[in-house]
């Protein structure tokens, strides 16, 4: 993966034209799933779309559970920042010991490369089996439930965090490695021969030239985890919920008037989710590797 | 965009914006009753062939092995594959149907769904159920026409919209290794979980067990079931629900983790109890306990506790989606699975254990007498005994207004 400019191509514009259409399948089956199902979403949250009756136009939907809403915000928000400032950190170290191309390297990448063909939901329950109060981990360690902290349900949502940070980690590190794997290993090597020491080459060289494929990975987390259900749901506890979780406990409410305020909430998170990445966007453009 | 080809860029929004448009335009269902039936014999004709989907619970495993081998079986002698969809909750295969509905689809894929209470009042709500199918079955003349639970499905009637399937009772379990003097009145379980801090809690409604255990703890903090009026009214819930709030607010500090968290649902409360975090779990299915005893889930000691004011009684039914392109297959499968021989397997403790909703002393000699030859289940007493001083559920509508009041009152405390 590179972030050297471009320059731009040169072409008739017949031969861009075909370029278009060359993507158009792509664009057009993208734009059905996420305009079509943003736009229902849309319709649902604003009381556009109603099960029964007929449609009541306005913003009930989004005010109506204003303490649930921004308490959710908070959980989820304070869950994928967590969780992905522990995996941006962890993945990066895991990606310089890879590239180290020593032994411990290799494993650390295979073990990267298993963690990443893990569903969540299986990462989910296998860490809700591992550290829950009467878990694998406590029968080890010999210690009764009542003394094992509670990382499954407790109030700082530890087994969540780790399950996210577990997991993006791997994640992060195989996108990072891609990176230090091109060129950046020359200027690292052309640094340590100019006579820089391994923190100065961190600092000066690998930081700044990796910076670009950390945000993104980073922010792929971030978003990943702020909507992701099933994690939240298994190891979390039943209050405050998080934003997920709260939108499919509105959405299978039994009395059909709570499903626009599910669609809100899921609107919601869409709107968090874009401006991360518009923020990500941002920042990209501020490090010295993308410019 | 300096070299801009407005067409091309009008024509591109035209094309993205046509599927939203085409979602917004097919608003509230549309769907009318697919072929209504007069007589049995077209609808066994034109059951042949067809494949219905079934949507229940997922999480019993002995109900999912009766429906896939023996009640499967049985319905293909009349040519109707019956397939079993699993469900963490009811409430997803209705989504499901609601969904389908608001698409407009009128070849629904769930043909059958494991449903009652306020799941069975919502459905009739939006116009989700066939109705009025349940008469043309013939097993139906095995049931008492006059069986109050058989007639009204909390407080929301039947009216032919679902077919009987068997009936539960709201069941506590206690561990007897470790519980000395088991109380015997629901007032008395909280106080003993009151006494006993850490070793009690129950699953957060709106799960389906929780919300039954608050609505218990209802009837016992408004002295008795007979105090609390079965139809819902505002003035009813705002009269004796603070009573029941300040009750199991007061109760939190004894639950499980201080009620400082809840287990999501039954099978979480269940797996605590299983490793002995807790002393009581509670089950609308008591009929599962024989086997969690048995394969040593469950403690040795797992013994059900009886009450003096009575737990609440329920049957639970088969709902026919309105919108199934399987309908008269479906029927089959309902009246096949309501037939002596289905309902006397599926009460056996080692197949399901399962109720029965037939009219026992109505049955002929040779029926009834399948029915008293049945084992009797070391864990789990008979349902008469089950059964005794039960109470009718409240209507459908207390469900939500008292869940949500859980919600605000104990949970955010």
């Amino acid at each position: 993966m590179s972030f050297a400019p471009v320059p731009r191509r040169a072409g008739t514009g017949a031969a861009r034209r075909r370029g278009a259409l060359m993507v158009l399948p792509a664009v057009t089956v993208t734009a059905i799933v996420v305009l079509g199902g943003l736009g229902a979403t849309l319709a649902q949250a604003f009381g556009l779309l109603p099960i029964i009756g007929p449609a009541r136009p306005g913003i009930g939907a989004f005010t109506a559970h204003p303490d649930d809403l921004a308490s959710a915000v908070g959980v989820s928000l304070g869950i994928a920042a967590t969780s992905t400032a522990i995996a941006v950190t962890v993945g990066t170290a895991a990606a310089i010991v890879i590239v180290s191309g020593r032994l411990g390297g290799r494993i650390v990448a295979g073990l990267g490369a298993v963690t990443v063909t893990i569903p969540h939901l299986i990462g989910a329950a296998t860490i809700g089996l591992l550290l829950a109060d009467a878990g694998v981990l406590p029968r080890l360690l010999g210690i009764p439930p009542e003394s094992w902290p509670a990382f499954v349900g407790g109030p700082w949502w530890a087994a969540v965090i780790a399950e996210f940070a577990w997991k993006e980690s791997a994640f992060v590190a195989l996108v990072v490695t891609g990176t230090l794997a091109t060129r950046v290993s020359a200027f690292d090597e052309t640094a340590a021969l100019l006579g820089a020491g391994r923190w100065k080459r961190f600092r000066h060289v690998l930081l700044p030239l990796t910076l670009p494929s950390i945000i993104i990975a980073g922010a792929i987390g971030f978003v990943y985890a702020l909507g992701s259900y099933e994690v939240a749901w298994l190891l979390g506890r039943t209050y405050p919920e998080p934003l997920p979780v709260l939108a499919v406990r509105l959405f299978q409410g039994v009395s059909l008037d709570s499903r626009p305020e599910a669609a809100a909430v899921a609107i919601v998170t869409s709107v968090i989710a874009l401006a991360t990445v518009a923020l990500t966007f941002a920042a990209l453009r501020r490090t010295a590797a993308w410019r | 965009m300096t070299s801009a080809h407005p067409r091309s860029v009008r024509l591109a929004a035209a094309a993205s914006a046509l599927p939203l448009l085409a979602l917004v335009g097919c608003a509230a269902p549309a769907a009318t009753a697919p072929g209504a039936y007069d007589e049995w014999d077209q609808v066994l004709a034109d059951a042949k062939g067809q494949t219905v989907q079934l949507w229940m619970y997922g999480g019993d495993d002995q109900g999912n092995a009766y429906v896939d081998d023996i009640l499967a079986p049985a319905v293909a002698e009349y040519g109707v594959t019956l397939e079993r969809v699993p469900v963490t909750d009811t409430r997803d295969a209705l989504n499901r149907v609601f969904t389908e509905l608001q698409a407009g689809r009128s070849d629904g894929t769930v043909d059958l769904i494991w449903v009652n209470g306020d799941n069975f009042r919502t459905g009739r709500e939006a116009d989700a159920w066939l109705c009025g199918w349940t008469d043309l079955l013939p097993s139906m003349a095995n049931t008492d026409p006059a069986d109050p639970l058989l007639e009204s499905d909390f407080g929301t009637p039947v009216d032919g919209c679902e077919a009987p399937w068997h009936k539960a009772q709201f069941t506590l379990v206690y561990n007897a290794d470790t519980v000395a003097e088991p109380p015997t009145t629901m007032a008395e379980v909280l106080d003993w979980a009151e006494a006993n801090p850490g070793r009690f809690t129950y699953p957060a409604p709106p799960d389906f067990t929780g919300s039954v255990f608050v609505r218990e703890v209802l009837a016992s903090v408004s002295g008795g079931a007979d105090e609390v009026p079965a139809a819902f009214s505002q003035a009813a819930f705002d009269e004796l629900s603070p009573a029941l709030y300040d009750r199991l607010t007061g109760l939190a500090p004894s639950l499980w983790r201080g009620g400082d968290t809840y287990p999501a649902n039954e099978a979480e409360l269940g797996q605590l109890f299983a490793d002995g975090q807790v002393d009581m779990t509670m089950t609308y299915g008591p009929a599962t306990l024989t086997d969690l005893v048995a394969d040593g889930t469950y403690p040795a000691g797992t013994t059900v506790l009886p009450l003096e004011d009575g737990t609440v009684g329920n049957a639970s039914f088969l709902g026919l989606p309105v919108n199934s392109d399987a309908s008269a297959g479906a029927m089959v499968v309902a009246n096949v699975a309501l037939s002596v021989e289905q309902q006397v397997a599926k009460a056996k403790p080692d197949v399901w254990g399962q109720f029965t909703v037939l009219d026992i002393d109505g049955l002929d000699a040779a029926d009834r007498s399948l029915f008293d030859a049945l084992p009797q289940s070391p864990v789990v007493p008979p349902f008469d005994v089950l059964s005794r001083n039960a109470h009718g559920e409240l209507s459908a509508e207390w469900v939500p207004a008292l869940d949500e009041g859980w919600r605000t009152n104990v949970l955010s405390r």
